[in-house]
């Protein structure tokens, strides 16, 4: 068995080395551009889903979201709550949120907003956004009568860059007038323009902690939300079970808990699209391989019949075929793991420009793993089959052939 | 040696039932250099399929090398084949992708010889058939003389114990064709090879020590030639 899978070798390398050489390169060119196809598609969807991680726990939720339970609109007592889970190995810092819907007024344009009230040196602690003054300052602790922009709010100087209505390119140190549900109306001086890339964050508006007490009267010990930050090493998932050990009502959610929710259907979606460009790259595969090899074999049906005159045996002979497709498909694999790695390298350098941001493929191993089995698995069966189908014909009648 | 006994081969075509062969019969001793001749479709290709193991005969026994074939399973046919067999075929059909040598001693290689081994085998055989300086040249390098013989090479190269040969002169300029008869002649005398030979070229008659001619399918004459 062995002896005879090293002769089937030997004659798979010198079909190979002496065959034709444009149909050589020709088709390990293809299972290259199939392997890239295979890998690059899912690579893209991989850098995107990247991209929304980064940015929700970057510049939106950090690591942990907390949300009120359903039934109920605030989480109450949010700063004794806050000094609790600071105190949670794992967290760094948490940052309570309050934010109410307002309307927005600068230069007779009106626009809805989420106005977020904010302690800035906590946030500082929980997201990048005080990195990501695009025009001015951020917050800082204690400051009235200041309010941050998000870009896509206050508007770009280049109006095409907008992505919906904005306040007509709002810098700092403009005027804009806030009004509240509460019927309280108030211009506000702009410390600055906040541009992170993530639309979401792009779009918000805030104040100090203060400064909501001050325009509500009172002291504020109500939350909307808060954002919990944890160390580099922390596993999201056992900080969440620490915080619900306090015996809390509110919900908590870790960003991949939120980005489930968020894109769960866009993955599956991109999941589909996947498998679909998967199947049909590996349709090409079989297709081409099946035909090289038919090909080959009925040009050499004599030759075959000849051999097994000889006293090859059939196997012999079917494997020289299937070695030859395995030996080609491997070159193929090295050629198109090649071209993938130098476009993620190109890519890397220069992203795709999205709305959302700069997206660069990610390659995940594991696609790269199950790519090249599927396709061994695939030309395995091209190869087999129509080697078996000229090998199993019989010897006078290949012969006559 | 060979023994045939009244053998016979049909093909069913459906319509008609051709009669390649109507029941022949005969011995081949070790040693002996055998023509076998007659008209195009005689049934001579039959004839040698059948005592090659390569066909079936529908009727009739065949003892080749005192085994009665008709015991052998596929497997143990092709065996047989590899390890107790010759051929030689009128279009040499040489692997086009190997070299002249690698051609030699391929079977050598499935039979598991060592390679010290065919290498010095195949290197001699080639040196007594004169091409030994064309070890690693492809087939498309050679002459079809040259060819032929790397085909007879290949078929020598294990000793079979018969060489079975189907019109091996038929694509070949007359030169030629004394060139590869000569050889068979010299393997034939020098190794006391057992040669079954096809042809219908007259002139071939002074190669063999035998000559059984066919016609549609029946030995109308065995003799051997008195010298
Ligand atoms: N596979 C086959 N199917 C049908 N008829 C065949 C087949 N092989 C040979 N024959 C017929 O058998 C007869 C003998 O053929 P063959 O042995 O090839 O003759 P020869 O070699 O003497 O020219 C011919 O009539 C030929 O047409
Ligand atoms: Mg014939």
């Amino acid at each position: 068995m062995l002896l005879d899978l090293r002769v089937s070798f030997f004659l798979a390398i010198r079909g190979i080395l002496r065959g034709s050489r444009g149909s050589l390169y020709l088709t390990i060119l293809i299972i290259a551009m199939v392997f890239t196809n295979m890998i690059f598609m899912p690579s893209i969807i991989l850098g995107f889903i990247k991209v929304a991680e980064d940015q929700i726990i970057t510049y939106q939720t950090g690591n942990i979201l907390i949300s009120p339970h359903e039934d109920e609109a605030y989480i109450e007592d949010a700063f004794a709550l806050q000094e609790k889970i600071n105190r949670i190995p794992g967290v760094l810092r948490a940052s309570v949120h309050y934010s109410t819907g307002v309307t927005l007024r600068y230069k007779g344009n009106t626009l809805g907003s989420n106005l977020v009230a904010i302690n800035p040196d906590d946030e500082r602690l929980v997201t990048d956004v005080y990195q990501k003054m695009s025009d001015g300052y951020y917050l800082a602790d204690g400051e009235n009568d200041e309010i941050i922009i998000g870009i896509q709010t206050s508007g770009h100087k280049d109006e095409s860059l907008d992505m919906g209505a904005t306040l007509g390119y709002l810098k700092a140190g403009d005027p804009v007038t806030v009004e509240y549900t509460n019927g309280i109306s108030k211009v506000y001086h702009v410390k600055g323009i906040i541009e992170t890339g993530s639309y979401y964050a792009d779009q918000g508006a805030y104040i100090t902690w203060d400064e909501l007490e001050s325009v509500y009267g009172r002291d504020m010990d109500l939350a909307t939300d808060m954002i919990v930050r944890t160390d580099p090493d922390a596993y999201e998932p056992d900080v969440k079970t620490q915080i619900y050990r306090f015996g809390i009502r509110e919900k908590v959610q870790t960003w991949q808990d939120l980005l489930e929710e968020a894109m769960g259907r866009a993955v599956q979606n991109f999941a589909m699209l996947n498998s679909i460009t998967i199947i049909v790259s590996l349709i090409i595969a079989v297709v081409v391989l099946f035909i090289v090899i038919m090909i080959k074999t009925l040009n050499s049906r004599r030759q075959i019949g000849v051999l097994k005159a000889l006293g090859v045996e059939k196997n012999i002979i079917i494997h020289n075929y299937v070695f030859q497709v395995l030996i080609m498909t491997t070159l193929g694999v090295i050629v198109g793991t090649t071209l993938v790695e130098s476009m993620v390298a190109i890519l890397t350098v220069y992203p795709f420009q999205f709305p959302d941001g700069e997206v660069t493929p990610v390659v995940a191993i594991s696609d790269l793993i199950n790519n090249t089995i599927m396709l061994y698995i695939v030309a395995f069966i091209a190869g087999y089959i129509p080697a078996w189908r000229v090998a199993s014909e019989d010897i006078l009648t290949a012969m006559r052939s | 040696m060979i023994i045939a006994e009244n053998l016979t081969r049909t093909y069913d075509m459906g319509k008609v039932i051709v009669h390649a062969l109507r029941g022949v019969s005969l011995t081949i001793q070790k040693g002996e250099f055998i023509g076998i001749m007659g008209a195009s479709g005689s049934g001579k290709s039959t004839l040698l399929h059948l005592l090659g193991l390569l066909d079936k005969p529908t009727k009739g026994r065949i003892t080749l090398a005192g085994v009665d074939v008709k015991t052998l399973n596929d497997r143990q046919r092709t065996r047989f084949r590899l390890k107790r067999l010759g051929y030689v075929f009128q279009d040499y059909a040489l692997v086009p992708e190997l070299t002249v040598e690698e051609n030699v001693y391929l079977t050598s290689m499935i039979r598991g010889t060592s390679k010290e081994e065919y290498q010095a085998q195949t290197y001699s055989i080639l040196e007594r058939i004169g091409l030994s300086d064309r070890l690693n040249h492809k087939h498309n390098e050679l002459s079809g003389g040259q060819q032929q013989r790397v085909a007879i090479a290949r078929a020598m190269v294990n000793k079979p114990e018969i060489l079975f040969a189907d019109e091996p002169c038929a694509n070949l300029d007359s030169e030629s064709s004394r060139n590869v008869l000569d050889l068979f002649k010299q393997i034939n005398k020098e190794m006391a090879q057992t040669i079954v030979m096809v042809s219908h070229e007259d002139w071939h008659t002074e190669y063999f020590d035998r000559v059984i001619i066919l016609r549609d399918g029946l030995i109308i004459s065995d003799g051997k030639k008195s010298d």
